[in-house]
């Protein structure tokens, strides 16, 4: 039914207006220039980006930013030294000294936000976009990034550089902090995660998706 | 201005494609049928978010009750020789005041204290807006949602603190962090209003815009 649906209508108004997410006005769809941004006339919503080269460009933050989170993930990031004693943490090993510390739902949700999430969407993003630039695209595709789309905010990385110096100040004047190796690929990784999701225009993957189905119709 | 709904379309949330409603029936009717898939990226599409109204003021509810353990509960305690010291947020911010750590102070006063009276007022602000269907400056409220959408997540910045100084600051008798319930309430609290704004569609602000002045014309 929506097959025969989506093919009836592909000639009428439906495919050159957008309707703004935030206030759903219908807007006509303009030719955008490179760089170029349009938004709502009414609420002034972001309604549609043109970036050059974008999908090539996200997939290469991507690429980047899974090497860093790997790296990550590989040594400390941030050890503690006194009385003798050296206390060592990661992504990972945070997430565990709260389950250990009978905490296991607040370990679940640094666990999500700080590791599952961001892996998915750095996993996810560099699948998807080399289906779409090789053409590869099957049924899967869609409801995946769909799934992308609606975590995106539940990926925490930025607010947990932002935690780790709060912390350096806190612990700075009571004992010694060792920046681990992985602090470095950390700030980086925030880095490339913010230039993945300024580049990534979600309009191009659908764009892509509808043509391909269009086809198949 | 026509909105998608006049014409009887349904844009899709995740990739705004246009749909029509299947032979014109109104939403309601629709509702009532199978749902409608989106062509291009087969989520179901809704002209509005189902009952985004009742799950929104769920889980503002929710969220504002858990804000008092959240508050009241310490957060974590710190141990020093054997001598615990249980915190609060509000403590916690206090002591680093005392401490001189005033610019710490304020980012963990606005992340753990004004975000989350901010975000929740904000939303109670809107849900009640759109109960009484003003149309009292929909920009000016759509731009309201959109700072709380935005800044929202920031205030998990303190339950990561917690979190590192529990994993790092181990070392035995002579100091030690614990976290406390507060914490976890602390956490449900931001992902509940995370969800709440979520789950709030702004179209509805627009709404009451259209429903007025449709109004207006039948009057005449
Ligand atoms: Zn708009
Ligand atoms: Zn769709």
């Amino acid at each position: 039914m929506p097959s025969s649906n989506s093919h009836h209508n592909s000639a009428n108004a439906q495919v050159n207006h957008i309707a703004c997410p935030d206030c759903d006005l219908i807007l006509s769809i303009p030719s955008l220039a490179v760089n170029e941004v349009t938004y709502c006339t009414r609420c002034d919503a972001t309604l549609l980006k043109n970036q050059k080269n974008s999908i090539n460009r996200t997939l290469a933050f991507a690429i980047t930013g899974l090497i860093l989170f790997i790296i990550s993930n590989l040594f400390p990031l941030l050890s503690l030294k006194a009385i003798g004693l050296t206390q060592e943490s990661s992504l990972l090993s945070t997430a565990f000294a709260l389950f250990q510390a009978d905490q296991p739902l607040l370990s679940l949700i640094i666990l999500l936000t700080t590791f599952v999430f961001p892996a998915t969407t750095l996993v996810g993003t560099i699948y998807i976009l080399i289906q779409v630039k090789t053409n590869r695209i099957n049924t899967y595709t869609a409801p995946l990034f769909r799934f992308l789309r609606s975590t995106d905010a539940w990926g925490m990385l930025e607010i947990f550089l932002l935690a780790i110096l709060v912390a350096l100040v806190k612990l700075g004047d009571v004992a010694d902090v060792i920046y681990g190796v992985s602090l470095y690929a950390f700030c980086l990784l925030i880095l490339s995660l913010s230039l993945l999701s300024y580049s990534l225009n979600p309009q191009d993957v659908w764009n892509k998706l509808r043509d391909k189905q269009e086809v198949s119709i | 201005m026509t909105t998608a709904r006049q014409m009887g379309l349904i844009s899709c949330h995740f990739c705004h494609t246009l749909s029509k409603l299947p032979n014109d029936i109104d939403e309601k009717s629709a509702k009532k049928q199978t749902e409608i898939i989106c062509p291009c990226c087969y989520s179901s599409l809704h002209s509005r978010i189902p009952n985004s109204l009742s799950r929104t003021w769920a889980l503002l509810l929710a969220a504002l009750i858990l804000y008092i353990p959240a508050n009241t509960l310490p957060i974590m305690t710190v141990t020093y020789w054997g001598e615990g010291q249980p915190d609060t947020i509000l403590s916690g911010v206090m002591h680093l005041l005392a401490e001189g750590m005033w610019p710490l102070a304020l980012l963990i006063f606005l992340a753990s204290i004004f975000i989350p009276i901010l975000k929740l007022l904000t939303l109670f602000g809107l849900l009640i807006s759109i109960h009484f269907r003003a149309n009292w400056r929909p920009k000016d409220r759509t731009v309201m949602y959109r700072i709380t959408e935005f800044v929202g997540r920031w205030s998990m910045v303190d339950v990561f603190v917690i979190a590192l100084l529990v994993a790092l600051v181990q070392f035995g008798k002579t100091a030690s962090v614990s976290p406390n319930l507060g914490a976890l309430s602390f956490a449900a609290v931001v992902i509940l209003t995370m969800f709440a704004a979520h789950t709030f569609d702004p179209r509805l602000i627009w709404d009451a815009m259209e429903d007025d002045s449709s109004g207006e014309i039948s009057a005449k």
